[in-house]
């Protein structure tokens, strides 16, 4: 008895795994994120398949329905995404600012000397 | 203008984000007793770089091709800085809420004293028109820095700070916006520079004041340096 949210989900969660493991990219950090992903499809699909393990996970540790513990699953997945992705950003800031202001200096040093001789 | 009353071992860095206004005469009043005047123009939108250009060459212009901040604008004019012929460096406010009196008696301070930086309070000193909505907000800065750096001040978000070769070497602000303040004092505290702080006055005018940077943003700075502190 399967339902057609069961395929479309299953369906979802294969073409995760398989865009995150056909990327190319040999940072060693993106491994642990490629690793985190493609557990996150296999859970994903086992879930979809076997609904009540949810259920007694939650009952595991102290949550009511299943339901509720994917919510606050979800809820600290975002905040850390949220938080991972600020960081990140800053970090790209960072690297922006120094090539902006390596590019001022560059400048400066022409013009300001050049300003110095014509007068 | 006395040629031998300009200074020549000091740098003044201003930083200058929309100061078309008021620029020129700040520039002028700081040709006239020091020899390097750098201005770090942050992307203005308004005329503040023909202003300074209009100036003349006596005065060093740096052009950041975007907007990325005061603290950015300080770290760009401290680099530029590194190589000129001066022992003392001082960041200045480009809106004219700063004294050059209290830089002169801040280089003397360091010269007399031989500390690695000295910072200017107005809680010391004076803060002429200060708002009170302003008093407070920096009355919990200080308190907040305070505790997060572990200095004793009484002025932890002043402009006004003058400080020797080593601390310009070695310093390196990375956060752009108003939480460089913070910044620097964190830097003070971790490489255990010798600091020491005077009374200054700041003369908040009209325009001075509709320059100030929002309360809200208070918020911002302190997140950022609680973050910085787990993730560093």
């Amino acid at each position: 008895m399967t339902s057609i949210i069961q395929i479309i989900i299953i369906i979802f969660a294969i073409i995760i795994a398989l865009v995150t493991l056909g990327s190319r990219s040999t940072h060693s950090g993106k491994a642990w994120k490629k690793v985190a992903l493609v557990l996150l499809a296999v859970g994903m699909i086992i879930v979809v398949l076997f609904p009540d393990i949810t259920n007694q996970l939650a009952h595991l540790v102290g949550v009511g329905r299943g339901a509720d513990l994917l919510l606050y699953a979800t809820i600290v997945s975002f905040i850390l995404y949220a938080l991972n992705n600020y960081l990140y950003q800053q970090d790209q800031r960072n690297t922006l600012h120094r090539l902006a202001r390596k590019l001022a200096l560059m400048e400066a040093s022409q013009t300001n000397d050049s300003r110095k001789n014509s007068r | 203008m006395k040629k031998e009353n300009v200074s020549t071992d000091t740098a003044l860095i201003i930083p200058v984000y929309n100061e078309g206004k008021v620029i020129r005469r700040v520039v002028s009043l700081a040709l006239k007793r020091y020899k390097y005047v750098i201005c770090v123009n942050d992307g203005s939108k308004d005329n503040s770089l023909e202003e300074i250009w209009a100036m003349g060459g006596g005065v060093h212009c740096i052009d950041h091709p975007i907007n990325m901040g005061q603290g950015a604008a300080l770290q760009t004019g401290i680099e530029y800085a590194r190589v000129l012929p001066v022992k003392y460096f001082c960041t200045f406010d480009a809106d004219g809420q700063h004294r050059f009196e209290d830089v002169a008696a801040m280089v003397e301070e360091i010269k007399k004293t031989k500390c690695d930086i000295v910072l200017g309070s107005r809680f010391r000193g004076k803060a002429v028109n200060m708002p009170h909505s302003k008093k407070i907000m920096l009355k919990l800065a200080v308190w907040f820095t305070n505790r997060t750096t572990g200095l004793k001040l009484t002025d932890t978000h002043n402009g006004l700070r003058v400080f020797n070769r080593k601390v310009a070497e070695e310093l390196q602000i990375t956060l752009p916006d108003m939480a460089h303040a913070s910044e620097i004092l964190e830097i003070v505290a971790a490489k255990k520079y010798r600091y020491s702080e005077i009374p200054v006055t700041i003369e908040y005018t009209a325009y001075s004041k509709s320059k100030g940077q929002s309360m809200i943003n208070a918020i911002n700075i302190g997140f950022d340096t609680l973050l910085r502190r787990i993730t560093r």
